[in-house]
């Protein structure tokens, strides 16, 4: 289990994967800093988690930003939508001017922005991401000695479960979407104590494996004249059975103790109310589930979603959704921003203030959760009105280990948001040198960021 | 299993798999044709429900979270085409078969499931449990199961038993294994040379048997059926028509039926339809679950029960409300029942599918009504219209503040400005029709202290309120004909092409001249040829089904 990640395993990784993931620039950093953490057995990993908000933040072509700092680097400015930051700001670093590069494809509203952090191409069509999302290939790298691989989680009490994570792009995740879904999952009868001192290996495991063998012994029959996507959609299924597997190995064998690990009590479900004060509540006790699910080392990756993108939550009370608003809300000529809108960007951003602050709670070693993970924090737009691609909002928040320079303004320029995307894929320690297509192809990660 | 093993394991099955079909060559492809399969549907959640109701009765909980469905070309059933399942889709999955499982085969139900006896109870035995899983396995798997399969049950079947002493538990990890299969959570359609056209394929009796059973019953093939299928008799249009007629006949059409309609009209959002609690106070679950259900028992009476026409859906004042609905429609409750039927008045504004709260409250934003998203779901739902992406960079500087005044000034904006206006021009005049209800569906004549205008221009009709909707969808011939497209496409599990196109003519003229009548077009259908027709799936370059005679299609619609 120890050494997952050295030169062979990566070269493996090559000819088994496709080509976009090929690795080599990427082996110096990834033995540098990963394969000598792992390799003295050190007990804090590494966790992994990608957080979405809907409708980006207020930068608008007046020149009434919200959001991006003056100062580039270390030290940077808190900005008034950033403000919900100010607690964790030194484990932040905050990535302004990226943008998702089409290629002649169209900006497909409220989708292609974050389809292309998450699968490096602007898709063709908004039902579907054109790759996989890379919080998967992270969760391949990091996820497999752990009992969930991922855990995919989403607070915004919408009309339809949303979450952003796909393996075949047209499959999406099915979250987590209320507090007692996620405790359930986490928590509920299989969850296995990491710090009880009589654990015994539970023989119903071993029957429930020899149900899943009877399913998988079947796999070549039935690959058998199948068409090239019913193919596609039967590998899903058999990748899924291997992570049950997994997870079934995995709770055969004696947990390592975690001293951070202790059981939550079962959470209430509140109303299905989708105004922004309900989800930030939402987001609160799930992240607080979350962080103690990490901690209880029952995942090491995860995808959150805090509101979707075309995002309808909105103030208690007001009848116009914040969509409705971005929109409709006319340019306040003497401030150069629209305030309504600001206003909500700032109740959305206490979500992901108050998410951080969670993981920042629990004590881990010297420091704390977040320390050891990194999130990449981000939006499906730059500036709503107009449905930009250009300057999406994005984070990396927590040190990972001690590899993020963190706390640092960088200015992207119009660079690929999917540079940002494989620097958080580095970080996190998944053996992956490039990444995207077309012009959003990149080897090139942030190195200002990267110890 | 870590990353190594993992990739290497990748690697070695696309050998194995690329060996596999090369090995294929044209003088083997009679067995290799036989293997072919055409189609690959993801169970639905109802689906699911009704097949273990059927197969092992009413009272078995079904407790899970079902993952999520998806909607292509207006229809659940054709994203079920595209979907997988995930990780803790399979997960949930496990954990419900299991619980069915043990249910199953608890001491209460077991002597009615398990008809055979062991010769002994703390121990395995194989002819009983073949007899098991070759009963049940067929239902589940809606077909026989080869040795290989029945094998495998039986040596994890005698696994469990000698473990736990119990023939029954060892039975259940079988029954679990069943459960799990991807032949159970997905309809695998298979195709066979055709006898009479051996150049040519034709879908497998039973995969027949399926798309009859799934179209009428929502459910899996019962034995008659399944025997049917075995035998070949499915493949005469004379068992077809009989099987066909047999099947309407049944109560579990209703079951169909409701499921049809339920995917058609989009009735999946109301588990989670939120509304803001201090603007519809009347607003609840019990009101969104009610208001789907008003919907469907509209739907059901006229259509399957009565058998009446079609377009009296759009027209008809009769409806059926129950206490949390009459709060909200202002009707005094008068029934003891849990609901109760009610006609509106002849000069109320309800009238017809498109009053009910129930489509006005599902397509309207959390705090108001959204003309748009009306006017978007009549076109698309009734007359299969799909409406574009909006363009990107609209600009809305024409766009003023909107808490004044009504709806109709914003949306005006919208049907003036060029990027705008091309969609905004056919699908808003419908919804503001619709004005007079707001955001939940409750009567209003006012929004914002000024009368609502419900007066609408659609190309060179005019219309007023939605009593004009409802006369204008009910004179609409796309209306019919939308019906019938949906009817097979959900029932094939494949969008429509241009070569359909007569096919679809000739099945709505006749749905036309059968006065609009539901079960009759579904019984054309059924019993048609076409219904059963296959579409060669796209492969790799060189696969033995290149070879078939089955064009590949491209898609025409729309």
């Amino acid at each position: 289990m120890k050494l997952r990640c050295d030169r062979r395993s990566v070269l493996k990784g090559m000819l088994g994967g496709s080509a976009v993931y090929v690795g080599l620039p990427m082996l110096d950093v990834f033995l540098n800093t990963n394969g000598t953490a792992f390799a003295n057995g050190a007990p804090l990993p590494v966790r992994f988690g990608t957080y979405f908000w809907g409708l980006g933040l207020t930068d608008t072509p007046a020149g009434g930003t919200r959001w991006v700092p003056t100062k580039v680097g270390p030290g940077y400015d808190l900005m008034p939508e950033l403000e919900a930051l100010a607690a964790v700001k030194e484990k932040v670093s905050v990535f302004s001017g990226f943008r998702a590069i089409g290629d002649g494809r169209a900006n497909l509203v409220h989708w292609t922005g974050h389809a292309s952090i998450l699968s490096g191409v602007a898709p063709a069509t908004a039902t579907r991401f054109d790759a996989a999302s890379f919080d998967t290939k992270v969760a391949d790298a990091i996820g497999t000695s752990t009992r969930f691989k991922s855990i995919d989680i989403d607070a915004s009490v919408s009309r339809q479960p949303v979450s952003y994570s796909t393996r075949t792009g047209a499959t999406f995740a099915s979250p987590d979407s209320t507090p007692l879904a996620l405790y359930t999952r986490l928590f509920g009868p299989d969850f296995q104590d990491p710090n009880s001192d009589d654990w015994k290996p539970n023989p119903a495991i071993m029957l429930r494996q020899s149900v899943l063998s009877a399913v998988t012994e079947q796999r070549r029959e039935l690959m058998k004249g199948l068409g090239r996507d019913d193919q596609l959609k039967m590998d899903q299924y058999f990748s899924s059975v291997r992570d049950m597997e997994n997870q079934l190995a995995v709770q055969l064998q004696k947990p390592e103790k975690r001293e951070a690990c202790v059981l939550p009590q079962a959470p209430k479900d509140p109303a299905r109310i989708s105004s922004v004060d309900v989800v930030n509540s939402n987001t609160k006790v799930m992240a607080k589930l979350l962080a103690m699910g990490l901690a209880c080392n029952q995942s090491r990756v995860f995808t959150f979603v805090h509101t979707s993108g075309a995002s309808e939550t909105y103030l208690p009370g007001q009848s116009k959704i914040y969509h409705q608003i971005t929109h409709d809300e006319p340019t306040d000529a003497r401030l150069g921003y629209q305030p309504e809108t600001s206003k909500l960007a700032n109740e959305v951003m206490k979500g992901l203030g108050t998410f951080l602050a969670e993981l920042d709670a629990i004590k881990e070693g010297e420091g704390t959760l977040l320390d050891n993970a990194i999130v990449l924090a981000f939006s499906d737009t730059g500036y709503a009105k107009i449905h930009a691609i250009e300057n999406i909002p994005m984070f990396l928040a927590g040190r990972a280990g001690g590899r993020h320079k963190a706390g640092q303004h960088i200015a992207g320029k119009g660079a690929p948001v999917t540079r940002v995307s494989l620097t958080a894929m580095q970080l996190a320690g998944a053996p992956v040198g490039e990444f995207g297509v077309g012009s959003m192809k990149t080897s090139n990660p942030i190195g200002e960021v990267i110890a | 299993m870590s990353t190594k093993t993992y990739s290497v394991g990748v690697l070695l099955t696309a050998t194995v798999l690329a060996f596999a079909s090369h090995a294929a060559t044209p003088a083997q492809r009679p067995e290799q044709a036989a293997a072919m399969k055409v189609g690959l549907r993801r169970i639905t959640e109802t689906q699911y429900r009704h097949t273990i109701a059927d197969v092992f009765g009413p009272g078995i909980k079904v407790e899970a979270r079902f993952e999520p469905e998806r909607r292509e070309d207006g229809l659940l059933a054709l994203g079920s085409a595209m979907l997988s399942l995930t990780s803790s889709g399979f997960e949930q999955y496990f954990a419900l078969g299991r619980s069915i499982s043990e249910e199953v085969l608890s001491e209460s139900r077991r002597e009615a499931a398990v008809t055979c006896r062991p010769s002994d109870p703390a121990g395995a035995d194989d002819d009983c449990a073949r007899h098991f899983v070759t009963h049940y396995g067929e239902l589940l798997l809606r077909r026989p199961l080869t040795a290989a399969e029945i094998q495998s049950r039986l040596e994890i079947s005698a696994r469990g038993a000698k473990q736990a002493g119990d023939f029954y538990a060892g039975l259940e990890l079988a029954l679990t294994s069943l459960l799990i299969a991807p032949d159970f959570l997905f309809r695998v359609e298979s195709a066979e040379p055709d006898p009479a056209h051996p150049e040519q394929y034709r879908l497998d009796a039973f995969s027949k048997a399926t798309r009859l059973s799934f179209l009428l019953w929502d459910s899996t093939p019962d034995l008659q059926l399944l025997a049917a299928a075995r035998s070949g008799a499915l493949h005469s249009q004379q068992e077809l028509d009989k099987q066909v007629d047999r099947m309407i006949a049944s109560p579990k059409f209703q079951d169909g039926a409701r499921a049809f309609f339920a995917d058609m009209f989009q009735l999946d959002g109301f588990g989670n339809l939120v509304k803001d609690p201090a603007i519809y106070p009347k607003f609840d679950q019990s009101v969104a679950e009610s208001a789907r259900e008003q919907m469907l028992l509209r739907s059901m009476d006229l259509l399957v029960r009565q058998q009446g026409d079609y377009r009296d859906l759009f027209t008809s004042r009769q409806s059926y409300l129950n206490r949390s609905l009459a709060a909200v429609y202002q009707v005094p409750y008068a029934s003891k029942s849990p609901w109760m039927a009610y006609e509106f008045p002849n000069d109320s504004e309800r009238s017809g599918i498109l009053t009910d709260i129930g489509f006005l409250s599902l397509h309207a934003h959390p705090g108001t009504s959204s003309p748009t998203r009306r006017g978007i779901k009549v076109l698309e739902i009734f007359m299969c219209q799909a409406t574009p992406q909006p363009p990107a960079n609209v600009d809305f500087s024409a766009v003023q503040d909107s808490t004044k005044g009504t709806v109709r000034g914003r949306l005006l904006d919208h049907m003036e400005n060029e990027g705008c206006s091309g969609c905004h021009r056919r699908t808003d005049p419908l919804g503001l029709a619709l004005e007079h209800f707001d955001g939940l569906g409750q009567l209003r004549t006012m929004e914002n202290g000024t009368p609502i205008d419900v007066s609408a221009e659609l190309k060179d009709v005019r219309i007023e309120g939605a009593r004009g909707v409802a006369e204008y969808l009910r004179n609409e011939p796309k209306v019919p004909a939308c019906l019938v497209r949906n009817v097979y496409s959900y029932g094939v599990g494949s969008k429509t092409y241009g070569r359909d196109k007569a096919y679809l003519t000739a099945q709505t003229q006749a749905f036309i001249a059968s006065g609009y009548r539901f079960p009759t077009l579904v019984r054309q259908i059924a019993s048609s040829a076409e219904f059963f027709k296959i579409v060669a799936p796209k492969s790799k370059s060189n696969a033995p089904i290149a070879a078939a005679t089955v064009t590949q299609l491209q898609s025409t619609a729309e």
